[in-house]
């Protein structure tokens, strides 16, 4: 598992290559910690993420609730089939802007 | 007829004046009746003696005048004899007789032929009186032989005087008059006493008739006088003078009353008959007539006597009458204007009867019972009105409330499972019950719910019947389905439920309940009896479920129940009830009774019935041994047949880990291979992978919560090519993920909690799940349909 952070233009963009079960949520929580600071946009580009656990939905949610308190936003993108089904059963559709 | 009656059998006015019309007809009739006898008695005795005196007179009249005849003749007699020298003398004797006695018609001083020889053959000297002069002549010739009559020949024959049957003086040469006479004769005798002649008088018989005649006590009535022989010779009508006896009309007709009078007066008797004369009804007082052998009699028609008398009673009788009308006219006036008010009470009645109750009854102001009936009945309306008001309020009340115990009934039943079979879709068990309340609504209830792979069911039986059993069953229905949510061992969900409901049990209500949680996949059944009928089982052979009683829910708070259990083999039937079958009574109170029970259902386990089968028999068995007697108590019944799928196995591995997330990269290559042998498609690998993996992961985060003492997690995977099932085994601290509260997917990012998604993914992501404690260690099933 592997997280790559970029800047593009307005926006902090980390990408999430790999497999997001519960070994590789621990993994990179660290990293994830941080990306809780970024101001304005947050993208999370999921183009290369193929699995992801709840452990991995509990961070995804735990940025989104630091964006929300600083008035930030943070974008899903380029989710797969079996992960957006995921995102639907958990209601997280309805909580993140998915692009 | 029939209409009269009922004419007067509607009116108490008409009934009660013709009763005492009635009553005082007969009082007049025996007073009257008595005066009227005792009036005729003495009218008849006065009569009686009246007509007596009468007929005495007359007889007595008659009697001088013929004891003048006699003496004038027996005074001639003397003459005569002292004479008889001188023939000529015995004419101027003759004639003398009629000169003294201008009553006598005639008188002949006869003798016998050739007694004067120088006179010849005949000498009778002979006056008669024509009314105006005496005419004397002799009138013996040869063509009148007087010495053959009757007058002269009698008195010679008997030799003595007598008077003879009235006869027509028919000496053609004297004269032609043919006047009736009777006359009287005497013999003459000589000096040696030889007899010699006839002295005879005659008188008129018209005269004495007129004399008798003039005898009328009443105006119509006659007198007759009687021969010797019964001859009339005074009777009003002349044509039966002289050729008519009284016995004249017994020839053709007997008439034995005419006859006894007839017989009577020739007798000589003197007295009273009544009888019919000539067809009037009479009364006829006779007396003989002094020697001569005749008889007086006074013909007195009843009417006559009674006339005055009869015209008297005829005139009472009318005023009687005309009276006793008045009087019905006037009592039925009087009772009819006394009965008015009842009258209108009794329309009033009417106007009250068809339902008018407000009408107002007319102020009576009598002081009599009619005053008071009407009183009581003012009284009676005013109650009546505040009744029927009374009666409509209870009535709509009652409506209301029937019409929302009908409602709470279709809210109990609604509540209750109604839809049969309940699972469908699944082929390990079969399951009907049913819930009968005896009244709207019951106390009896059952439920029954998958959660996972866990058959929840209950069924209970709230003290008494009726709404508060309702109340009571609605709550511990409520409190079993929230209480046994996200619990699943029957003896904690019991507890719950019976700490609740005694909290608050002021009505000190109890509910017998059995819960039972059956494990399908196992066939485990652990279940909890609160004082409920131990269920029976069918297996090959019927028994009852060992069911520990302990004590019933709400009567004591901390109240420990124990959970008991067993194992189902496949085929198994379980049946449960209320006590609304057992205690099911017929007409003659006997109830339907355990024994009963039993049989029945050994008797359906054997025929292999399904459980809507077992209930049906149940049913038809209960009412044929209750038939028409009233349902005395709720009934319920519940019935489970067990069939578990077989499971033929056609892949089996485990992997064993011990409690590190770093081992989860190995268990998602574990269930990879498992998949990739099963040739599942990539989506259902990976939702078979986040499932189980979210499984283990709970288990290495809570199933050992001492750090120090790191357990392990087993992950079995088993398909039969139908379904793929993973069993996730630990001997950590028991612990139901299934019975964690579903996470809320729809709630609001902030409301939002981080964790929670864990189970609720393997829910979503699996076909179904499972939770078992065995042996002190947590069994997870979770099954995915391939």
């Amino acid at each position: 598992m592997e997280v790559k952070v970029t800047t593009e233009a307005a926006a902090t963009v980390a990408a999430l290559i790999g497999r997001l079960d519960t070994l590789a949520a621990q993994e990179i929580a660290p990293q994830m910690d941080e990306l809780k600071n970024v101001d304005g946009t947050l993208v999370l580009d999921c183009t290369e993420l193929s699995y992801i656990s709840s452990s991995g939905l509990r961070i995804f949610l735990t940025l989104r609730k630091a964006a929300a308190e600083k008035g930030g936003k943070v974008i899903v993108r380029n989710i797969s089939n079996e992960i957006r089904s995921i995102f639907m059963m958990t209601g997280f559709l309805n909580l993140f802007e998915i692009q | 007829m029939n209409n009269l009656f009922r004419y007067i059998s509607r009116s108490i006015s008409r009934k009660l004046s013709l009763w005492i019309v009635l009553f005082a007809a007969i009082i007049f009739n025996i007073a009257l009746g008595f005066m009227f006898t005792q009036s005729l008695k003495a009218v008849r005795e006065e009569a009686i003696s009246r007509a007596t005196k009468e007929l005495d007179n007359t007889v007595l009249r008659v009697n001088n005048i013929l004891e003048m005849v006699e003496i004038a003749t027996d005074n001639t007699d003397w003459l005569v004899v002292r004479h008889l020298h001188a023939p000529d003398s015995m004419f101027s004797y003759s004639r003398a007789i009629l000169q003294n006695n201008p009553k006598l018609n005639g008188c002949s001083i006869a003798f016998e032929p050739y007694f004067f020889k120088d006179r010849g053959k005949y000498f009778s000297a002979y006056s008669y009186n024509d009314g105006e002069t005496i005419h004397t002549t002799q009138e013996g010739n040869d063509h009148y032989e007087y010495f053959y009559m009757d007058w002269y020949q009698t008195v010679k024959l008997l030799d003595r005087p007598g008077w003879s049957e009235p006869f027509v003086d028919v000496n053609p040469d004297v004269h032609t008059s043919t006047e009736i006479i009777a006359s009287y004769s005497k013999p003459i005798k000589g000096k040696d006493g030889s007899y010699i002649g006839t002295i005879a008088t005659d008188i008129s018989l018209g005269w004495l008739s007129e004399t008798i005649s003039a005898v009328k006590p009443y105006p119509n009535s006659y007198s007759i006088m009687l021969g010797e022989g019964g001859t009339f010779f005074v009777h009003p009508d002349t044509t039966k003078l002289f050729y008519q006896t009284i016995f004249t009309p017994t020839l053709e007709k007997p008439d034995p009353d005419l006859s006894d009078l007839g017989h009577a007066m020739l007798r000589g008797e003197d007295g009273m008959k009544e009888l019919e004369v000539d067809g009037v009804d009479s009364y006829v007082f006779y007396k003989p007539l002094g020697e001569t052998g005749w008889s007086v009699a006074i013909v007195c028609p009843e009417s006559d006597i009674f006339g005055g008398y009869n015209r008297l009673r005829h005139m009472v009788a009318f005023i009687v009458v005309i009276g006793l009308i008045l009087m019905l006219l006037a009592f039925s006036r009087i009772i009819s204007s006394e009965l008015k008010p009842l009258r209108s009470l009794a329309d009033q009645t009417d106007t009250i009867a068809r339902g008018n109750f407000s009408e107002v009854l007319p102020e009576e102001n009598r002081s009599d019972e009619i005053g008071r009936l009407s009183h009581s009945f003012a009284g009676m309306q005013k109650s009546l009105i505040r009744y029927v008001e009374e009666l409509k309020e209870t009535t709509a009340t009652k409506a209301s409330i029937e019409s929302e115990l009908k409602v709470a009934r279709d809210i109990q039943l609604s509540m209750l499972p109604h839809i049969f079979p309940p699972f469908p879709e699944r082929k390990d068990i079969d399951l009907y019950a049913s819930m009968i309340p005896a009244k709207e609504v019951g106390g009896d209830l059952f439920d029954f719910f998958l959660r996972d792979e866990k058959l929840y069911l209950c069924i209970g039986d709230v003290s008494g019947k009726g709404a508060p059993a309702a109340m009571l069953m609605a709550v511990t229905h409520s409190l079993f389905r929230a209480a046994s949510a996200h619990e699943s061992d029957p003896s904690v969900i019991v507890h719950h439920i019976n700490e609740t409901v005694c909290l608050d049990n002021t009505a000190n209500m109890f509910v017998t309940l059995f819960l039972g949680v059956l494990d399908l996949p196992s066939g485990h059944l652990r279940y909890c009896n609160a004082g409920h009928d131990c269920p029976l089982l069918y297996n090959g052979g019927m028994k009852a479920l060992d069911c520990l009683p302990n004590l019933p829910i709400g009567v004591l708070a901390d109240m420990k129940y124990t959970t008991q259990e067993c194992t189902l083999t496949a085929g198994t039937t379980l049946f449960m009830y209320t006590d609304g079958l057992t205690e099911a009574m017929n007409a003659d109170h006997e109830q339907f009774g355990q024994e009963r029970v039993d049989a029945l259902f050994a008797g359906c386990g054997e025929k292999g019935m399904t459980p809507r089968q077992i209930l049906d028999s149940f049913w038809e068995g209960v009412h044929g041994f209750v038939r028409d007697a009233e349902q005395s108590d709720d009934l319920t019944m519940l019935a489970i047949s067990y069939t578990p799928n077989p499971f033929a196995t056609v892949l089996s591995e485990t992997i064993t880990l011990n409690c590190d997330l770093a081992r989860v990269p190995e268990l998602n290559d574990f269930i990879f291979s498992i998949c990739e042998k099963l040739k599942l498609d990539p989506t259902v690998t990976g939702q078979v992978q986040l499932a189980v993996e979210e499984a283990v992961v709970n288990v290495m985060n809570y199933a050992y919560p001492d750090r120090g003492k790191r357990g392990f997690v087993t992950v079995k995977a088993m398909s039969d090519g139908h379904e793929l099932r993973f069993v996730v085994i630990d001997s950590g601290i028991p612990f139901d993920p299934t019975a964690k509260e579903k996470a809320d997917t729809t709630l609001s990012l902030e409301e939002r909690p981080i964790g929670g998604l864990g189970i609720y993914l393997v829910r979503e992501l699996m076909d179904s799940i499972n939770y078992e404690r065995v042996d002190n260690r947590n069994i997870l099933m979770m099954i995915k349909n391939i």
